[in-house]
């Protein structure tokens, strides 16, 4: 950190997250560009701006109807994870806490197995809702079984773990009695975007911007959830009220993207870590970029998913898990360095 | 103006922790509370930050201490959760937050903690880890944090524990700069020499109770000291005048 007049330098550098803007742009362009069909990069620009030049007929729909929706939806979970990934490992003061720690993933799973399993096929349409329900009531279950101690962060992290094997327990036992939901349900809990469409991009749209607003809103002063309470509070922060704040929003944010694409492994544990390792800054002024960040790593995966063995697609999942798992590890190593 | 502690209880549970306490703590001074272990003197900090819920009253100019200084404590813990991948520049700047607003980064408060970590003899380190920073740095980060803060009050637990000798006076005098700035210092300490050295006035605590309370030269030669710890306690005097305070071996009193 260079001095300037007599000062330290500031803390976040804001250059950085319009440099982050502008790789999410131009990913989100690139994204809506490749596929089976491929559209030259300057006429899909054209065309989701609506300048002279832009593509019309069959090139249109595939952009506008298939890819952009795709896109934009890659976008909303991609920077709802990542977010949330942030702010747990903030919270739970544990670099490798991810937004699924609380049960939202296993709780989620429960209500797509439930849903993927009932004799009422027409539940089937109705599997984004069981998702959200099962993701938001595993971690509300976390915070009442942690009772008078919410306020504690370990014990509500061991709440979410018991509530979220519980939540395993019963799904796997689900799976056992309908063996032909097997395969939707495996397909399912590898995430994919392929249900991308308008009307999931508006509703889940909804819920990601108020979490995310509401966890923006409060980025600068998570940074002093990363001492102890009594630290904080002389810091002019309520430490517990802050932190059942962030989980809250976190977790809306969470099962949102679960219900809306299923399970994104790793988003949001390489992307914040990604951001904070080349910045070398653990300031939450971060969440922003973070989010930009992860919603570039998602739609780019999702590029990689649907290309690699084109016309095949592949779980995004594979991919978001094929690059976080040896990140993951790295990440381990280094914090094993910097604990030796 | 004093801070007057009135009848102040706190209980955990059944468990009472502070009993009846009734205290003068003046204003501008350091006074330091010296115990044996569980006297409670980390949980006074605590109720003083307003984190202790507790009976009784702790007011400063007729308002509860932690409400009217609620912009102004700072408190330095004795065991602080170390923020992994922050830097000492970060970790100081934290304690602007509340001058200039969660996350803001005034070209004023850059050049204070500029300041800060210079009086700390912390410059030049700015970029390191805190993770990373030693016993004795990572105390200087912690006052230096707490500096930045300018309080009206610091608690400072247990501030030398756990630190060589030098780093003990080091971090004392670091604490001493801001006593010179008019800030009222509460600390808690196990070495009662050093408390004598460098704080004004003494409270001796045992059980939850105060047992003495006083100027440090009067309360170190007091019987009630020996009372606190149940031990004999030798008071020498050096030729410079300070005292040195040492627990005899043998343990009557």
């Amino acid at each position: 950190m260079i001095t300037e007049h007599g000062a330290i330098a500031k803390i976040w550098n804001w250059r950085i997250t319009v440099f982050c803007g502008l790789i999410l742009f131009a990913v989100a362009i690139a994204a809506v560009s490749f596929g089976p069909i491929s559209i030259n990069f300057f006429k899909v620009f054209k065309t989701l701006f609506d300048l002279p030049g832009g593509s019309t007929g069959q090139d249109r729909t595939v952009i506008m109807e298939l890819r952009l929706p795709r896109v934009v939806l890659g976008i909303l979970v991609g920077s709802a994870l990542a977010t949330s990934g942030a702010v747990y490992q903030t919270v739970f003061h544990n670099p490798l806490a991810d937004p699924y720690l609380l049960g939202a993933a296993s709780g989620a799973g429960l209500g797509a197995t439930i849903a993927l399993t009932s004799t009422n096929h027409n539940l089937y349409g109705a599997l984004p809702i069981f998702a959200f329900l099962g993701g938001v009531l595993a971690v509300f279950t976390s915070f009442i079984i942690s009772g008078k101690f919410f306020a504690d962060p370990n014990s509500l992290l061991l709440s979410g773990i018991a509530v979220g094997s519980f939540a395993t327990a019963i799904q796997t036992y689900l799976q056992q009695r309908h063996s032909a939901a097997l395969r939707p349900v495996y397909s399912w809990i590898l995430g994919d975007l392929t249900s991308a469409s308008w009307s999931v991009v508006a509703w889940s749209s909804v819920y990601i911007t108020i979490a995310l607003i509401i966890l923006f809103s409060v980025a600068k002063q998570l940074d002093g959830l990363m001492l102890s309470d009594e630290e904080a509070y002389s810091l002019g922060i309520n430490p517990k009220r802050l932190r059942i704040i962030a989980v809250a929003a976190a977790t809306l944010a969470t099962a949102t993207a679960v219900s809306a694409s299923g399970l994104m492994g790793f988003v949001g544990i390489v992307v914040p870590h990604l951001v904070r390792g080349l910045t070398h800054r653990v300031t939450n002024r971060s969440l922003i970029t973070i989010a930009m960040a992860g919603a570039a790593f998602l739609v780019l995966a999702d590029l990689g998913a649907r290309t690699l063995l084109s016309p095949a697609e592949l779980p995004i999942g594979v991919i978001t898990a094929f690059v976080g798992a040896p990140f993951f590890l790295v990440v381990l190593r280094n914090r094993r360095k910097v604990t030796q | 103006m004093s801070i007057i502690v009135t009848d102040l209880t706190v209980r955990y549970g059944d468990k009472v922790v502070l009993n009846d306490i009734s205290l003068e703590i003046e204003s501008k001074r350091w006074t330091c509370l010296v115990g044996p272990n569980g006297a409670g003197k980390t949980t006074f900090l605590k109720a003083l930050l307003g984190m202790a819920p507790y009976s009784g009253s702790i007011q400063d100019k007729g308002i509860e201490v932690f409400k009217s200084h609620k912009r102004n404590v700072a408190f330095v813990p004795q065991h602080p959760q170390i923020p992994q991948g922050m830097t000492v520049a970060e970790y100081v700047m934290l304690g602007r937050s509340k001058r200039d607003g969660w996350g803001n980064e005034s070209l004023a408060s850059r050049s204070f903690v500029h300041k800060v970590l210079t009086q700390t003899h912390l410059f030049g380190m700015q970029t390191n880890l805190v993770a990373q920073l030693s016993g004795g740095e990572m105390q200087r980060a912690l006052i230096a944090r707490a500096l930045a803060q300018e309080p009206e009050l610091i608690l400072l637990d247990e501030p030398t524990s756990a630190l060589d000798l030098h780093h003990q006076i080091s971090v004392l005098n670091n604490i001493e700069l801001l006593k010179e700035e008019g800030v009222t210092i509460i600390s808690t300490m196990h070495d009662i020499t050093l408390a004598a050295m460098f704080a004004e006035r003494i409270v001796v605590m045992k059980e939850g109770k105060v047992l003495l309370s006083g100027a440090s030269q009067d309360v170190i030669h007091s019987p009630e000291l020996k009372r606190a710890f149940d031990n004999r306690i030798d008071v020498y005097t050096l030729d410079s005048g300070r005292p040195v305070i040492v627990a005899s071996k043998e343990k009557h009193l």
